[in-house]
């Protein structure tokens, strides 16, 4: 019993060297354009280039090139973009509209996916497929009614809770359906024993179903959370002020049209997105199990 | 409360409250007498609002109208007085005493380049008038001489083509009104008043006569439910005829008031103009002789119109809201009179609990989401672009056009200039051909890719699997719109990396938005690069769900490793791999941000999807109605890609079952 596994570790082993040296090579080659990013934000340039080519460059100069480390390195752009730019405003905002936009998703999406996992009335199906046929229409298509009733008759454009409200409304359909298929999974019997007990089903919500919930609301809230944090299109569509910008809508104002301002755009980068980097890797296989079950259904 | 109650008591034969034939009607009936009262009170309450808006509207229009009158007089009475010397001055102050809208008034001569007479409080700053014009005061001068060139080529024209007054919109509702002063018939000057917009007050037509329009179908209808007790379907026939000729009488009335209301306001106007002459021949006699010519615009065309055409634009939405009304008068008169309101409503209190936990969902969906998408269908109808947002949409309402012209337009390919052809990239099918291509090429790259990688990594006894899970998955992590400048950051002509890369292996740098085919390539690229770790991870959560028993089973019978592959691995993989699939058609069908961020669809729109063309249509181009009818189209591919796919599904899980 003792040698067999040790025998096949060794023989795995040598058998798996060209395994390894394939996923090393193809792991460099994925994470490359993320090594790239680090290099520019710590090379204190707002340069493109990782090092300026000589006139007639060799070989070697074109490999240092693309070599992702900076020639000098320093922090500058990281100090600089969140001093000097208005990149610390842009990063409040994101995180105001996200956060809000998750409190509201989350509250709206419990009851509608209680509601949906534990009453049966009319309209219930109408409901569940309208929310999921919802996620089928195009950005776009909400898009250019939602910009004239929002910006031109509401006069919220440029304003947190107009883009809350729209991040809390595309964000609702998915939360709805991640939080259905897991109160879906909590023994009904628990409830009916409490309304044996006398407790209003206000009471059994609060109490009982959301407690035992509390995984899957941390996740949907997450998510919801993400989803603001993320966007982009619909930021830019209702933003014009420079000084109500999100935070994807600064990245690209460093490097948009004629700005080329990489250095800002490679700090800025890694600020936003390691937070999310980090929670999308604890979440992610929530993420594919809720996607998966949902299409599934769907 | 009182329908409710008599509908249960209806039940019975004995009713509480018999009327005096001694038997209470059938309850249907008495619905139906809610029913019209309701829908009766709604439509001829909205269609009086409309009223009342266009009532104000045509005051509006009065008020400048007014206000210019004032202004030509002032303009006369300096004309009479001589448009220069010391007592034009005195005589302008007694002009405006006896109006109590004017704030200030002015004359200036051009010709003497002076400001012969002013109450406005900058001017008596620089010093007494008259006096000379001062350097800062140089607009007055020019304004002057606009004035003067202006009537001048109209009068060698023999039109009125140019502005003759000039009329400036101040802070607080001001108007600031300049009317030419002449001397021996030609101009010298103007007169500027500075003053509140005249209010000409005609009465707004009283709210009692809307109710009394929708109570006559309500009585007609009690008075037939007394003798009639069958018959519900009939009745409800009736009550929608009579509820139509109810609003549609009271909206002929309205625009009957309105053209009554403009009349009125034309004999407002000749008073005015008769009280102004009055004024003006007190204050310098003579200064009334064309006092006729005053009611003008400000082409110093007369104004003197025929009532109903003044108020055309209100009739017309006057009437245009009225269709609109009377539809959704009818339909609430049909909804509660055939008991389907009855239904809701039991329904609603059966099930409320369940409808207060979603009311804040629904409430929020319906009015961000549905309404919009509702909304945006009705856009599609019309010809909606940004300079015309504001007009109802039965101005602007061009039917299938917008569709028409979409998928009507089959020229792919197009003559160009010089004779040669081209590929039309503007062109929708063309877009679509994109799209369908990007879509298949990147779930296809997706799913190889990330099945290939999550079979190496599914190697039994692999080191740092962890690791290199990890590490593969970051593609995905990263937010796409930073993996999208970032690409774009390596495609460049001059610096990217990529074009480093090229020319270590001696190729020549490329310009990659500068042809369909590199800028496609570049963009998929960077599509492929984010969207490999997804498939990746479902693959690999596939794959280690399948028993090891089965290939040992297989092994025992001597099948080899691609038999097993194919016989064990991909029928395992399917449950997981095809919702994976499914759903990543629709993400890279829809994926705006790739697009947009990286190739921004050059050159030429060559590489535009479907969803960034929809968006650079409204967003760039402004043309609101045909993106919407754009983004439409969109949704019916979606929509038809959703229940073929569902179908499919089914399908197969049938047979797996």
């Amino acid at each position: 019993m003792s040698d067999e596994p040790k025998e096949t570790r060794a023989k795995g082993d040598m058998s798996h060297v060209p395994l390894h040296i394939f996923l090393v090579i193809f792991t460099i080659l994925a994470c490359y354009p993320i090594l790239w990013v680090f290099t520019i934000a710590f090379s204190g340039k707002q340069s493109l280039a990782i090092v300026n080519l000589p006139q007639n460059p060799t070989n070697a100069d074109r490999i240092r090139a693309i070599t992702p480390w900076p020639e000098t390195v320093s922090v500058s752009n990281f100090t600089s973009v969140m001093t000097e730019q208005p990149f610390a405003r842009w990063i409040l905002n994101s995180a105001i509209v996200s956060a809000a936009t998750t409190v509201v998703g989350v509250v709206m999406a419990c009851g509608a996916g209680y509601a949906f996992s534990r009453f049966r009335f009319p309209g219930r199906r109408a409901g569940l497929m309208s929310f999921l046929v919802s996620q089928m229409f195009p950005g776009t298509m909400t898009l250019i009614p939602l910009y004239i009733i929002l910006v031109q008759w509401l006069g919220l454009g440029s304003s947190w809770i107009g883009l809350i409200l729209i991040y809390a409304t595309t964000a609702i359909p998915f939360c709805v359906w991640m939080l259905k298929g897991y109160f879906d999974t909590i023994p009904k019997e628990l409830e009916e024993s409490a309304l044996m007990d006398g407790a209003s089903t206000g009471r059994i919500f609060w109490s009982i179903v959301l407690p035992l919930a509390k995984p899957a609301v941390a996740v949907t809230a997450l998510f919801s959370f993400m989803t603001g944090w993320n966007e982009f299109i619909l930021g830019a569509t209702f933003m014009d002020k420079e000084s109500m910008y999100t935070a994807p809508l600064g990245l690209r104002f460093f490097v948009g049209g004629f700005s080329q301002q990489w250095g800002y755009f490679a700090a800025g980068s890694i600020i936003v997105a390691i937070p999310v980097v980090v929670l999308f890797m604890f979440l992610q296989k929530y993420l594919v199990s809720g996607l998966t079950a949902g299409a599934v259904k769907g | 409360v009182e329908e409710q109650r008599t509908r249960v008591s209806g039940q019975q034969p004995a009713a509480p409250k018999p009327p005096a034939a001694g038997q209470a009607p059938p309850p249907a009936v008495h619905r139906v007498t809610v029913a019209v009262l309701l829908a009766a009170l709604i439509g001829a309450g909205l269609l009086h609002w409309t009223l009342v808006r266009s009532f104000r509207a045509a005051t509006e229009e009065r008020a400048a109208r007014a206000a210019m009158i004032v202004a030509r007089a002032a303009a006369d009475v300096a004309t009479a007085q001589g448009a220069e010397g010391e007592s034009l001055n005195a005589a302008m102050s007694a002009w405006q005493k006896e109006h109590r809208t004017v704030r200030a008034v002015r004359v200036v001569n051009v010709d003497n380049r002076s400001i012969e007479a002013s109450t406005f409080a900058e001017d008596l700053k620089e010093g007494e008038v008259p006096r000379r014009m001062q350097r800062p005061e140089k607009p007055l001068y020019d304004l002057g001489q606009e004035l003067r060139g202006n009537i001048e080529t109209n009068a060698s024209e023999g039109n009125r083509r140019e502005k003759e007054v000039a009329v400036e919109q101040k802070a607080d509702g001001l108007l600031l009104i300049a009317a030419p002063v002449e001397k021996d018939g030609a101009v010298v000057g103007f007169a500027q008043v500075l003053t509140a917009p005249e209010v000409v007050s005609v009465s707004v037509p009283n709210p009692f006569f809307a109710i009394a329009f929708a109570l006559a179908p309500f009585v007609v209808i009690l008075a037939l439910s007394f003798v009639w007790r069958r018959g519900n379907l009939l009745l409800v026939a009736i009550a929608a005829l009579l509820l139509l000729v109810a609003l549609f009488a009271y909206r002929q009335w309205a625009v009957g008031s309105l053209i009554g209301g403009a009349e009125e306001a034309e004999r407002q106007f000749a008073e005015r103009v008769q009280r102004e002459a009055g004024i003006a021949s007190r204050v310098a006699p003579g200064a009334q002789a064309k006092a006729n010519t005053w009611d003008a615009d400000v082409h110093r065309t007369p104004l003197r119109v025929d009532p109903a055409k003044a108020v055309e634009g209100q009739k017309d939405a006057i009437a245009g809201a009225a269709y609109g009304i009377s539809v959704l008068s009818l339909a609430l008169l049909l909804f509660i009179g055939l008991g389907a309101a009855h239904r809701t409503r039991n329904a609603l209190v059966q099930h409320r609990q369940a409808y207060y936990y979603i009311a804040p969902a629904l409430v929020g969906m319906l009015l961000l989401v549905f309404f919009p998408f509702f909304y945006g269908i009705a856009l599609s109808f019309t010809g909606q672009t940004l300079y015309n947002v504001n007009q109802p949409f039965s101005e602007i309402w061009t039917g299938f056009q917008n569709y028409k012209e979409i998928l009507g337009d089959f020229t792919v390919i197009k003559t160009t200039a010089e004779g040669g052809r081209a590929a039309n990239y503007e062109n929708f099918y063309y877009t679509l051909f994109f799209t369908i291509a990007w879509t298949v090429v990147n779930v296809a790259i997706g799913v190889t890719v990330g099945l290939f990688l999550a079979l190496i990594l599914n190697t039994k006894g692999l080191r740092g699997k962890a690791i290199y899970r990890v590490l593969l998955i970051l593609p995905w992590a990263v937010p796409n719109y930073i993996t999208a400048l970032i690409w774009k950051g390596m495609f460049h002509r001059q610096f990217g990396v990529i074009n480093h890369l090229i020319a270590i292996f001696g190729g020549t740098p490329v310009s990659w938005f500068e042809h369909p085919v590199t800028s496609f390539a570049a963009v998929v690229a960077t599509n492929g690069w984010l969207s490999f770790p997804f498939m990746m991870v479902v693959s690999l959560g596939a794959l280690q769900s399948i028993s090891a028993d089965l290939y040992e089973a297989a092994r025992v019978d001597g099948a080899s490793r691609w038999q097993q592959f194919t016989a064990i691995t991909l029928p395992s993989l399917k449950p997981a791999l095809i919702p994976a699939i499914i759903l990543s058609v629709v993400w890279t069908f829809n994926m705006f941000n790739i697009i947009y961020l990286v190739s921004a669809g050059e050159p030429a729109h060559s590489t535009e999807i479907l969803i960034t063309q929809a968006y650079k249509l409204a967003f760039e181009q402004y043309r609101y109605g045909y993106a919407a009818a754009y983004s439409t189209i969109i949704f019916a591919i979606l929509l038809i890609y959703g229940v073929f796919q569902n179908r499919m599904t089914r399908a197969t899980e049938s047979i797996a079952a």
